[in-house]
């Protein structure tokens, strides 16, 4: 699974790259993580309100820090 | 010995500041912050800020509904940039980057809880009204050319806030208000009793008609702007003590305090320059009133503090490129002065 996490390097968008390290890590599944500054690139994946979590090229999470536990949800729906 | 004083008057003047602000206005004023990310769909409102109307309309509603969108200047860049990419016309792109920060929701309800309720007109209408002359000077040096990256934007049509929720941000901001306002000039027990009123009125309401899961979100979006704004926000304090300490006041007067074009340019050239976070830029100015800066200065400051800094020129120059930040940056400056001059000479 491929997720990227868009956020120009606030405070919030760390948090939801360690958020989603730790879904990741708890349901144990490999992912491919990237975090993405360049605010040039969010408009091409459609993200406007950061922090934004995309995964499989889908923006599943945008504007909000997402939850451990909402990730964990959505991850393993995905699967 | 000097340094001493200077610390000393740092943690004054944020003994102060905690003392008569933490419960009756930092507290409320995080609670709104949270509950507006939380319960208003701002994804609802950019698919309708991206709609091709005609320009009186478009710029409008980007004014507007800027006043919700952000609480500072950095989580407003990529919504600017992703509009103006997926289509929407450069000026409403601007605007946006321009209101949001210079006079959201947030800075303004905390600038009238410091500075009364003249200094936030005035700055709502002269946010608005520099807005509409931003987006006309960008749209008449770059309204041609087009830059459209290819990529579908999903229309919504969910309402933007629900009636219950609405309520809701109507209860915490008059646990911000009233306060204030009711208990202007009285002590500070009874505005403390005037919070606790509304403040209770305001949880029964969450318990009652908000569900658990929400409630949970609010808090928790709540939390990250305390985080986030009150480490920033207890610095600027401090260096506004120390600050006011160092400069004399012969300097305030003599430079930010005439009805001058001068004096308000400077202001305006420390505001667009220098990064305030949100809500630093009125306990800054506050400081400088007390010591003599004019009224006129004064507004300049507050509108370009929080809108603009240097940081910031950089980011946009990234992001709209070069020529546009040479356009937006110094009539940003131009606009600043002039509102100040006019404002301080002719209407305060």
């Amino acid at each position: 699974m491929k997720i990227i996490i868009a956020g120009p390097g606030c405070p919030r968008c760390q948090a939801t790259e360690k958020n989603v390290r730790d879904a990741c890590a708890e349901l144990g599944i490999a992912c491919e993580i990237t975090h993405l500054y360049d605010i040039k690139e969010f408009a091409k994946l459609g993200v406007m309100l950061t922090p934004a979590v995309i995964i499989d090229d889908k923006v599943v999470i945008s504007g909000k820090v997402p939850a451990v536990e909402e990730l964990i949800k959505i991850l393993s729906e995905k699967k | 010995m000097i340094i001493k004083e200077l610390i000393f008057g740092g943690l004054d003047s944020l003994k102060d500041y905690i003392a008569f602000h933490i419960l009756t206005c930092l507290i409320p004023a995080f609670l709104l912050a949270g509950a507006m990310v939380t319960f208003i769909n701002r994804q609802a409102i950019i698919s309708l800020l991206g709609e091709k109307v005609n320009k009186l309309k478009s710029f409008s509603l980007a004014s507007i509904f800027s006043f919700f969108l952000a609480a500072c200047s950095c989580t407003v860049i990529p919504v600017s940039s992703g509009l103006y990419y997926s289509g929407a016309a450069i000026g409403v792109a601007f605007i946006i980057l321009w209101v949001a920060p210079a006079s959201n929701i947030l800075s303004l309800v905390y600038t009238g809880s410091i500075l009364g309720s003249q200094m936030v007109i005035a700055r709502i209408t002269s946010a608005i009204l520099m807005a509409f002359l931003v987006g006309f000077v960008m749209t008449l040096f770059f309204g041609k050319e087009k830059e459209e990256l290819s990529f579908v934007r999903e229309k919504e049509n969910i309402k933007f806030l629900k009636t219950r929720d609405l309520i809701f941000l109507i209860l915490i901001l008059l646990s911000l208000l009233m306060p204030n306002y009711l208990g202007r000039n009285s002590p500070y027990i009874k505005k403390i009793i005037i919070w606790l009123i509304f403040t209770i009125i305001m949880v029964i309401y969450a318990v009652i008609f908000i569900n658990k899961e929400k409630i949970k979100e609010w808090l928790y979006e709540s939390w990250w702007f305390v985080k986030i704004i009150l480490p920033l926000l207890l610095l600027g304090v401090f260096i506004v003590g120390v600050v006011g300490k160092i400069i004399p006041e012969s300097f305030v007067r003599n430079y930010l305090g005439s009805k001058g074009i001068f004096s308000s340019f400077l202001a305006t050239l420390i505001g667009a320059i220098s990064y305030f976070a949100t809500m630093t830029e009125a306990p800054f100015v506050h400081t400088l009133m007390k010591l003599g800066m004019g009224k006129g200065p004064a507004l300049a400051l507050l509108l370009t503090g929080p809108g603009l800094s240097l940081p910031n020129w950089l980011a946009i120059g990234r992001v709209f490129g070069f020529k546009k930040t040479l356009v937006y940056v110094p009539t940003i400056i131009i606009l600043g002065t002039l509102i100040g001059f006019i404002f301080g000479k002719f209407i305060f």
